[in-house]
């Protein structure tokens, strides 16, 4: 028998994926992100949100009817919501997806099986990327194209206080970069779901691993907002994680940006494998 | 018959309690086994060690020869085991559950497929979601999962826990009919003793996770109860055929069929209006050894 079968693995995270896409609770996400871009674009009609974005690039000394398009929309949904909300769902469904096995007794069935837990947990770990990829994309095209419906065409104006990022780009630029930045957004997210993903190996309940990890996040963010730690910024992961908006810059800071992903990917990794060597040394019993 | 199941020594303990200690037994291949104990008495950790769900301190499990702990893939390969309680993906279909599952294992035609759907009796509702089945369409579900890979040993821990008295029946047939036509080996646990004592001939009996007993439970001389008309007539002729009485329950001697002792008793003049064969049940073999 070969030791590694790619047709099987491929049948195997085929079966996972489905499992995973047909619980209700894995479209929460796609659904609140919709809701919120709905709800955005919405809010922007008022008179002083509208005035306000305005103000700002005209402020910055740029036409506001060249700049206040669908993609500058597109990528202020995308900034300000996806970390608070792709992190609340990415933990929710990652969280779940060994522990709310175990809770089931569906991993015993599953583990009756001739199939190491390696592979198990292999499969799933997959399945969660593919989900974290799933969002991302989800999350960046919904909120472009809802963007372009109220915004239209135009240039991409790009603020970003706490990196330090202000740049203009015409359409077909702006257009690039916020391609580029979408597989990015996705590794960084990938850290919520791997985070999530090696709690949900650990004994806990599905609900723990999702709240954990989300306490790790806010715990975090929290700190990193406490002003004496500003020298320690760049040590924190959701420093690390909000790395993909350089991406924007005119000169985009490749070296800062690698060095930031590779933390990121040890990080993910070393995550994978405890996760990996807890749940090996469980006892699963009725 | 060659040894199918091998425990070797196994020990489990759970914070420093025993779970299991020191067990070691044997299966052979095409019997139906039973594993009898109270509850907590390690029988879920047993079957656990056996199927890799819980890792032993100490000892090993040999299933078809491979060791569960370091061979476990090809241990595994040819198993199948349902729990007390058949935990599915209640959102997807009978159907697509079992593929999922195959898919763990490897490669299963449709043919088999709907082969054991049917076999079980599913066929008109595989496709519905498992959220809809009834418990009983739960076990049996639970059943063609197990059967799907072609198992030569299947580990049945509970499989009649809640099931009617019509299911209850089904699942005995089904278990005999797998051992009989395709030569599976079955090992099952369940408290109702009386489903246990007309499947099984020999039994392991845990107490505190120590074996206490491990053999054929139907070991004692087989006893019956007569009715004579005139004892008294019949004292020579018993006291030839019966090795031990007690009023009118008696032992007969090796060798003697009871049609000998009754002819021998009619030639004496002697009237029998009754002969009653009294069988030890399961359920007192087993409270007579738990009480020891």
């Amino acid at each position: 028998m070969k030791f590694f079968s790619m047709s099987l693995f491929a049948r195997q995270l085929g079966g996972e994926l489905r499992k995973l896409f047909a619980r209700k609770r894995t479209y929460i996400g796609f659904g609140a992100f919709f809701v919120l871009e709905c709800m955005v674009l919405f809010l922007l009609r008022l008179p002083k949100a509208k005035a306000a974005i305005r103000h700002m690039i005209d402020g910055a000394g740029y036409d506001p009817s060249e700049y206040f398009s669908g993609l500058t929309l597109g990528l202020m949904i995308m900034m300000w919501t996806v970390f608070l909300l792709g992190a609340l769902y990415l933990a929710l469904v990652c969280g779940d997806v060994v522990s709310k096995e175990v809770e089931d007794g569906t991993m015993r069935m599953m583990l009756c099986r001739p199939i190491s837990r390696g592979r198990i947990l292999l499969v799933k770990a997959v399945a969660c990327a593919v989900y974290s990829g799933a969002l991302t994309l989800f999350i960046a095209g919904t909120a472009l194209i809802a963007g372009l419906l109220y915004g239209g065409f135009g240039g991409l104006f790009v603020f970003s206080p706490t990196e330090h990022i202000f740049a203009l780009y015409d359409f077909w630029p702006g257009f690039a970069r916020y391609l580029m930045a979408i597989p990015l957004l996705g590794m960084s997210l990938f850290t919520v779901s791997a985070i999530a993903f090696f709690f949900s190996c650990t004994k806990m309940k599905p609900a723990a691993a999702t709240i954990i990890t989300l306490s790790v996040l806010f715990l975090d963010t929290a700190l990193k907002a406490i002003p004496f730690f500003a020298s320690y910024q760049n040590w924190f992961l959701t420093t690390k994680m909000g790395v993909w908006v350089h991406i924007f810059e005119y000169s985009i800071p490749w070296e800062k940006m690698v060095e930031d992903y590779a933390l990121l990917t040890a990080v993910n990794i070393t995550l994978l494998v405890i996760g990996w060597q807890i749940f090996e040394q469980r006892d699963f019993k009725s | 018959m060659s040894d199918l199941i091998r425990l070797e020594s196994l020990s489990k303990s759970f914070r420093g309690r025993p779970a299991v200690t020191e067990l070691s037994l044997s299966i052979a291949r095409g019997e139906i086994f039973g594993l009898l104990g109270h509850n907590g008495a390690g029988k879920s950790t047993t079957f656990g060690m056996m199927l890799g769900h819980v890792r032993p301190d100490a000892g090993e499990a040999f299933v078809c020869g491979y060791s569960v702990e370091r061979d476990r893939a090809d241990a595994l390969r040819r198993v199948g085991a349902i729990f007390e309680t058949p935990c599915f993906y209640d959102y997807l279909s009978g159907l697509q559950n079992l593929r999922f599952l195959v898919s763990l294992s490897g490669d299963v035609s449709e043919a088999r497929l709907r082969e054991v759907v049917e076999l079980v009796g599913l066929t008109g509702r595989i496709d519905d979601p498992v959220t809809y089945y009834s418990h009983g369409m739960r076990q049996r579900l639970a059943l063609a999962q197990a059967l799907l890979p072609e198992p030569e040993f299947i580990l049945l821990d509970e499989p009649t826990e809640g099931l009617d008295p019509a299911g209850i029946h089904e699942m005995r047939a089904m278990i005999r009919r797998l051992r009989d036509e395709r030569g599976l080996t079955v090992m099952l646990s369940s408290h109702l003793l009386s489903e246990v004592e007309q499947l099984c001939d020999r039994v392991a009996i845990l107490d505190g996770g120590k074996l206490i007993f491990s053999g054929e439970w139907r070991q004692g001389p087989t006893q019956w109860r007569l009715s004579l008309d005139d004892w008294a007539k019949a004292a020579g002729s018993l006291d030839r055929y019966v090795a031990e009485s007690n009023g009118e329950i008696v032992e007969l001697r090796q060798g003697v069929d009871i049609a000998d002792l009754v002819s021998e008793l009619v030639t004496a003049g002697v009237r029998v209006r009754g002969v009653e064969l009294l069988q030890a049940t399961l359920e007192d073999f087993y409270l007579g050894r738990i009480r020891k």
